[in-house]
C-alpha cells in the first residue's frame, strides 16, 4: 500500500436493487491536497463518499484509505473527520456535551483544541445543536474533526446550504488544516466556484462514473469552449461536441482542447470554466432506456434535433444554464456532415 | 473504558437531556404502585425500563445517530453490545432503586416482604425485562426505531403477558419454582437475542471482498 | 512580500505569483536571505490551490531566484548579475515583440518603429523623474 494517497478507490461499484449507483470508479488523493468530487444531484457523490468511509458496502473493486485497504481497523476512523450535511449529533446536546460524549471515544481528543475552536468559530458551549444554524452547525461538526486531529476531512455538500461569507470562512478554514502536509481534504459540491479557487485535484462524476479526474489544471486544460453561430459547430471531422446547446443566435459546446482548432476561424474558442465543465458533461446523455424520471431532463427534449430553438433572445453569451436553450448529446461529427 | 462500555455510556448520554421527565414518569410510576410492594418491581421493569432502554433507538433515528455510529471509532459489534449493556443498566438501576424502595414500602404498609420475596421479585422482574429485550432489540438496532416502533412496543408486551398468562406466573408461583432457572434462562435468552441481532445487522453492513476482475486497465476519460 | 492577484486578467494563477515575486527580488525590494512564506501557507492566505504556489515556486527557484526547503518554505537567494540581466533581456525582448506585433497591424516599417523608440527615450529623457521602466507583465 502507498502511504502518499489519502484515499484510492480502484474500480468501486455499488448496486442498489440491481441497478449501479456506482460504476468503476477509480480515483485518488495524493496526501496534503484538496480534491473536489464535483457532479449533479444525484450524480453519486454521497454514495461514493459513503463507500470510502466504509459506510456502505461496496460490490466490486477495492477502496484505499490512509494505507489501509478497506475494511481497516476500527482505530482508521481516529484519523477521519467528518461533515455530512446535516449534523449528525442529538439536537438537545449542548456544546459541553457534544465533547463529553465524543471524547471518550478518541484517544487525541484535545478539549483545549475543541474551546479553542469553538472561540474563533463564535459558537458557544452553552448553545444547543438543534439552535445552530446550517454554517454554525458544519462549523462544529469541524471544530470536532479538529479536535481529535484527524488527518483527512471529508465533505459532504459543505457549502449547499452556506452564505458567501461562511462559504469564504470554510476556504480560510480548509486552508489552515492543510497548512500540515500530511493531512488531506476530500470535499463533494455542485457549487463549483468554490473549487475554482482552493482545488488541487478535481474528480468529474456523472451518473455514477467518474467522467474526469486529475488536478485542477489538467481538467481545465483538457477541454475548452467553443461558441459560434447557430451552424458553426456543425460539420467539423472528428470533433465531439460535448453537451451542445444551440439557440437561433448560436450555439455552444464542449469540446477535448486537442479538437477544437478543428472548428474553424468562426468559432470562439474559450479556456472553460469548472463550471462550464461540469454544466457540459452533466448534459451528455445517459446511454440507456429513456427514463421520464431521470434526472438528465435536459436531455429529453421533444423537440426535433435540427430546429433552432424558437424564441430564444439574443443572449447566447450569458450563463450556461439560461432557460431558452437546449442541451444535446454528443453529436460526434466525425463520419456525418462531409459534403 | 471498553469500546462496549463507550457505547452504553453513548447511549446515556443520548437520553441524558430528556432525564427530568424520565425521572418523573419514574417517580409517578412508584408512587402509584407504592401500596403493592411485590408487584412494584415487575411493574416498573415492565413499564418504566422497557420504554427506557428504546428510548434511546427513538433519538438515534431522530438525530440521524446511525450515522455517528458509523463515523466513531467503534465496531459495530461494539454498537450492538454497547446497546444491550445499556440496556442491562437499565435493569440494575430500576432495580438498584425499586428493591429497596419495595422493601421500604412493605415495612410501611406492614405487609411481609422477606428475602425470598425479594429474591422472587428480583427473579420475576429479571425474567420480563429479559424476555422484553431479546425480542426488541433485534428489531430495534436492524430496523431503528421508527419502522420498528409498534411492534417492538407492542410484541413483547403480547408475549409478556401471554407468558404471564399461560404459564401463571405471579409471586406465588415464581417462588415454588428454581429462580436460578429463570435467572439463567433470561440470561440466555439475552445472549441469544445479541447473537441474533449481530448476524442480521452483519447483513446490514456486510461488506463483500472485492470480486477480481481481470479486466484490462480501465479508462477515466470522458470518451466511453 | 506583496502578492495581489487578479482573477480577471487572463494570467494564470501561478504566473502571476511568479512575476510579483520575481519583480520584487529584481527591484530589491525582497532582499538576499529574506523568507518566503511556505507554499502551503502562501495558498492559505491567498485562497488558491497548493499546486498553484507550489509550481510558482518551484519556477521561482529554477530561475534561481528562490531556494525552497521542504516542510519549511523558501529565501531569497542571492541575485546573480547574470541572470538579472538575463531577466530582463527576455522583458525587453517581450515588450519589442509585442510592440512588433502591433507594428505589423498597423502596417508600419522598421524606419517607423525606430523613430518612435527614439521618441521613447527623448521622451523619456526629458522626464528626469521617472527612471523605472513600466512592467507591463505586471498587475497593477
Amino acid at each position: 500500500m502507498r502511504s502518499d494517497l489519502a484515499f484510492a478507490l480502484r474500480g468501486v461499484g455499488t448496486a442498489v436493487s440491481g441497478t449501479f449507483a456506482l460504476r468503476d470508479v477509480s480515483f485518488e488523493l495524493p496526501t496534503g491536497y484538496v480534491m473536489g468530487l464535483i457532479g449533479a444531484n444525484g450524480a453519486g457523490k454521497t454514495t461514493t463518499i459513503r463507500c470510502l468511509l466504509g459506510m456502505r458496502p461496496i460490490d466490486t473493486g477495492e477502496i484505499e484509505l490512509l494505507g489501509h485497504r478497506l475494511p481497516g481497523p476500527v482505530d482508521l476512523r481516529q484519523d477521519v473527520g467528518v461533515v455530512f450535511d446535516h449534523a449528525h449529533l442529538v439536537g438537545d446536546w449542548r456544546l459541553v456535551q457534544v465533547e463529553r460524549t465524543l471524547r471518550p471515544f478518541y484517544e487525541r481528543w484535545d478539549g483545549v483544541r475543541y474551546r479553542q475552536l469553538l472561540d474563533e468559530f463564535g459558537l458557544d458551549l452553552r448553545a444547543k445543536v438543534k439552535d445552530l444554524s446550517r454554517g454554525m452547525s458544519m462549523k462544529l461538526m469541524i471544530a470536532v474533526a479538529l479536535s481529535h486531529h484527524a488527518r483527512l476531512l471529508v465533505f459532504d455538500e459543505p457549502t449547499s446550504g452556506l452564505d458567501p461569507v461562511a462559504r469564504d470562512e470554510l476556504v480560510g478554514i480548509i486552508g489552515d488544516f492543510l497548512l500540515d502536509e500530511g493531512r488531506s481534504v476530500l470535499f463533494s459540491t455542485h457549487i463549483t466556484a468554490d473549487l475554482d479557487r482552493i482545488g488541487d485535484y478535481v474528480t468529474l462524476i456523472h451518473d455514477g462514473r467518474i467522467v474526469r479526474t486529475g488536478t485542477k489544471d489538467e481538467l481545465l486544460d483538457a477541454y475548452r469552449v467553443v461558441r459560434g453561430g447557430p451552424d458553426d459547430l456543425s460539420g467539423a471531422v472528428g470533433v465531439q461536441l460535448i453537451g451542445v446547446r444551440r439557440t437561433s443566435t448560436g450555439a455552444q459546446a464542449l469540446v477535448r482542447t486537442e479538437e477544437a482548432d478543428l472548428l474553424g476561424g468562426n468559432v470562439l474558442i474559450e479556456a472553460p470554466t469548472l463550471e462550464e465543465i461540469a454544466v457540459h458533461v452533466g448534459a451528455r446523455v445517459p446511454r440507456r432506456s429513456p427514463d421520464p424520471g431521470a434526472e438528465s431532463h435536459r436531455d429529453a427534449d421533444p423537440h426535433p434535433a435540427a430546429e433552432p430553438h424558437h424564441g430564444a433572445g439574443p443572449d447566447h453569451g450569458a450563463g450556461p444554464d439560461h432557460g431558452a436553450s437546449r442541451h444535446e448529446p454528443d453529436s460526434s461529427m466525425s463520419t456525418k456532415g462531409i459534403a | 473504558m471498553t469500546a462496549i462500555a463507550r457505547m452504553a455510556m453513548l447511549d446515556l448520554r443520548t437520553v441524558a437531556p430528556y432525564s427530568s421527565q424520565g425521572l418523573l414518569i419514574f417517580g409517578a410510576e412508584i408512587l402509584l404502585f407504592a401500596n403493592k410492594p411485590t408487584v412494584l418491581l415487575p411493574v416498573l421493569v415492565l413499564l418504566f425500563t422497557s420504554t427506557l432502554t428504546a428510548n434511546p433507538f427513538n433519538i438515534a433515528d431522530k438525530a440521524n445517530l446511525e450515522t455517528l455510529y458509523a463515523v466513531l471509532p467503534l465496531s459495530r459489534r461494539s454498537v450492538v453490545f454497547g446497546h444491550y449493556a445499556w440496556a442491562l443498566a437499565c435493569f440494575l438501576a430500576t432495580a438498584t432503586v425499586g428493591a429497596p424502595l419495595a422493601v421500604l414500602f412493605a415495612r410501611a404498609q406492614h405487609v411481609p416482604f422477606d428475602g425470598r420475596t425479594l429474591v422472587t421479585v428480583l427473579t420475576l422482574s429479571w425474567a420480563l425485562f429479559a424476555l422484553n429485550v431479546a425480542i426488541q432489540f433485534p428489531l430495534l438496532i436492524r430496523l431503528g426505531y421508527s419502522r420498528t416502533n409498534y411492534l417492538a412496543s407492542v410484541l413483547p408486551s403480547v408475549v409478556v403477558v401471554g407468558v404471564v398468562y399461560r404459564m401463571h406466573l405471579n409471586v406465588p408461583s415464581v417462588r415454588s419454582w428454581l429462580p436460578l432457572i429463570l435467572w439463567v434462562a433470561g440470561a440466555v435468552a439475552i445472549v441469544a437475542s445479541a447473537a441474533v441481532t449481530l448476524a442480521v445487522d452483519r447483513k446490514r453492513v456486510r461488506y463483500r471482498p472485492p470480486a477480481h476482475d481481470d479486466r484490462p486497465g480501465r479508462q477515466q476519460s470522458a470518451d466511453r | 512580500m506583496r502578492v495581489v492577484l487578479s482573477n480577471s486578467s487572463g494570467v494564470p494563477l501561478y504566473q502571476q505569483i511568479k512575476e510579483q515575486v520575481g519583480t520584487a527580488i529584481l527591484s530589491g525590494e525582497l532582499a538576499e536571505g529574506d523568507a518566503l512564506p511556505s507554499v502551503r501557507a502562501l495558498a492559505r492566505d491567498l485562497r488558491i490551490s497548493i499546486i498553484t504556489t507550489t509550481r510558482a515556486y518551484t519556477e521561482l527557484a529554477a530561475e534561481g531566484f528562490i531556494a525552497t526547503v521542504p516542510g519549511k518554505g523558501a529565501y531569497v537567494l542571492p541575485l546573480d548579475s547574470a541572470l538579472v540581466r538575463e531577466q530582463l533581456l527576455r522583458q525587453v525582448e517581450d515588450g519589442l515583440q509585442t510592440a512588433l506585433d502591433a507594428a505589423r497591424r498597423a502596417g508600419l516599417q522598421r524606419d517607423d518603429l525606430i523613430q518612435i523608440l527614439d521618441g521613447l527615450i527623448q521622451a523619456e529623457r526629458h522626464d528626469a523623474g521617472s527612471g523605472v521602466p513600466s512592467d507591463s507583465g505586471a498587475v497593477r
